[in-house]
């Protein structure tokens, strides 16, 4: 009885194993390959577009709704013991430090990465990554550096817009609604959040960014079966992306704080 | 006698427990038009697949110009694959480019051409296969023959050595296979290319072959010359060409023959 257990098992630890090092494989040989001719700038350009710029509108209708619910919670919370001017001060903290670039990367990893994921997976089923290795292209310097590129570039940059709408978001709330000081919210939101805050907030984002395009491209990039394996494929990098921007949110979190 | 182009030795590949090829000997000299013949899942694709280096043998291996392709170098690998040209099955254009950028896909990443001298060289090969005029369509707006033979030129654009057909008239008219045909031996003629064309159909078989090839259950049973292929007894070979589904060929023995009187025993 004991044995199938053990086997099964030994085959999972084995093919969790197997799918780690694979992924290790393709980010190795993506970065490998950031520096190597040709260098395709309009692809580039065109990734920029697709990741960053076509982002804005989410990322600010994202933020603002978060940073607003969050200064609704605080303001009655403080409420309770009569320290409603903490209110803005703990806003900024959790704008900065956690809620701006953790929501955005997971918005960012439903919306860029999954598209990834579905666009290298059809090219994957439809034979065109094959065609670009025919036409000796590199798929891994074609397709992947690029969206590497350009998630690591606009994250960051998506990042400090959060934090900028996530000031606007609470001062909505705060000043419009709970009747506080303009004066006093913009000074106060600042007061807790030291420079430190941001540079850990925009290396979350360059971390977050990593995370969603090569979870994006590898999910693509090894889908297999058809229209079930390029369904699957988006599902699958959203999932792992989000799993994995959590987890190193903690760590990222424990490690720059110290 | 000279080296051959292509060369094909033992080459046996599996996928798990299915065996597709086993033991392919095949050997395509400069200039040579090969054609390789074999019902569906026969093992043609993944002979192709394997000539390009996009598969690895099991056993065995697949000479370029006197070079192992599973033991070269990954830059080896593409200088070799700029010497051939790969014509998909269903094409397999970039659908997110037009025409032109497909074609014109290779000659801005590999040569060092000025944009005028793309411009050019994209119209040439698309005049080649018959397309002028095409090259701000995309993919979506092209018919199955028009894709295939948009692929067509995007493989010739380098100027390869070597062009390799994956079925290029599969799920096309007769009409537009016989279109097909004849681009095939007008490039073969225009460019001197070597070629190997895998195929179903026979009539373009016989038109384009130089040699005519069959594979069968992952096996090659015959490399001949296409009259000395016709008149080979093999009952195989003949069930292929009479196009009869009674024989050796299916494994699983084919439903009963119907008249319109009923069955015919």
């Amino acid at each position: 009885m004991l044995t199938p257990l053990l086997e099964r098992t030994g085959a999972t630890v084995l093919a969790v194993m197997e799918e780690a090092g694979d992924f290790a494989v393709l980010s190795g040989r993506t970065i490998g390959s950031i520096f190597r001719r040709p260098f395709d700038g309009a692809n580039l350009l065109h990734q920029f577009q697709a990741v960053g710029v076509n982002s804005i509108p989410v990322v600010v209708l994202t933020s603002l709704a978060v940073s607003m619910v969050f200064a609704v919670q605080l303001s009655f919370g403080f409420k309770q013991f009569q320290a409603e001017g903490l209110a803005s001060q703990v806003e900024g903290l959790a704008v900065v430090r956690e809620l701006a670039p953790v929501i955005t990367g997971l918005m960012m990893s439903g919306r860029v990465g999954s598209a990834m994921a579905a666009e290298l997976g059809t090219m994957q089923v439809t034979e065109q990554i094959d065609a670009l290795e025919c036409l000796a292209t590199d798929p891994i310097h074609y397709l992947f550096v690029p969206r590497l590129l350009a998630a690591l570039v606009m994250l960051p940059l998506l990042t400090a817009i959060a934090v900028y709408i996530g000031y606007w978001g609470g001062y909505l709330l705060l000043v419009t609604t709970q009747g506080q000081s303009s004066v006093v919210y913009s000074a106060e939101f600042y007061k807790l959040v030291e420079l430190r805050d941001l540079r850990i907030a925009l290396t979350k984002g360059l971390v977050f960014g990593a995370i969603i395009a090569l979870v994006g491209c590898w999910k693509g990039y090894r889908t297999r079966g058809g229209a079930e394996g390029v369904g699957n494929a988006p599902t699958s990098s959203v999932v792992t992306s989000s799993l994995w921007i959590l987890v190193s949110d903690f760590f990222l979190t424990k490690l720059l704080l110290v | 006698m000279s080296v051959p182009v292509i060369e094909v030795v033992n080459l046996s590949k599996a996928f798990g427990p299915k065996v597709v090829l086993s033991k392919v000997n095949l050997s395509v000299e400069l200039g040579e038009s090969l054609v390789v013949l074999g019902g569906s899942g026969s093992g043609k694709t993944v002979l192709l697949r394997n000539i390009m280096g996009l598969l690895r043998p099991d056993t065995g291996h697949v000479a370029v110009d006197g070079r192992i392709v599973h033991e070269m170098s990954r830059e080896e690998l593409f200088e070799t694959r700029m010497k051939i040209g790969m014509c998909f099955q269903m094409a397999a254009l970039f659908d997110s480019m037009t025409v032109f950028e497909n074609v014109a896909f290779a000659l801005r990443r590999h040569s060092h051409m000025k944009e005028k001298e793309v411009q050019g060289r994209v119209e040439e090969c698309l005049a080649m296969v018959g397309l002028k005029g095409t090259e701000q369509l995309k993919p979506a707006e092209l018919s199955g023959g028009m894709k295939r033979r948009v692929g067509f030129a995007r493989a010739i654009a380098l100027k390869p050595k070597i062009l390799l057909f994956d079925e290029p008239t599969t799920g096309l008219d007769p009409v537009m296979t016989d279109v097909i045909g004849r681009v095939i031996l007008d490039l073969k003629h225009e460019l001197g290319v070597t070629t190997i064309t895998i195929t179903h159909d026979l009539k373009s078989a016989f038109e384009i072959g130089d040699r005519i090839a069959l594979l069968f259950r992952g096996e090659c049973l015959a490399v001949q010359p296409p009259e000395e292929f016709k008149a080979n007894p093999d009952p195989v070979i003949q069930q292929f060409l009479r196009g009869d589904a009674d024989g050796p060929f299916l494994l699983d023995p084919p439903p009963p023959k119907r008249t319109p009187k009923g069955v015919n025993v």
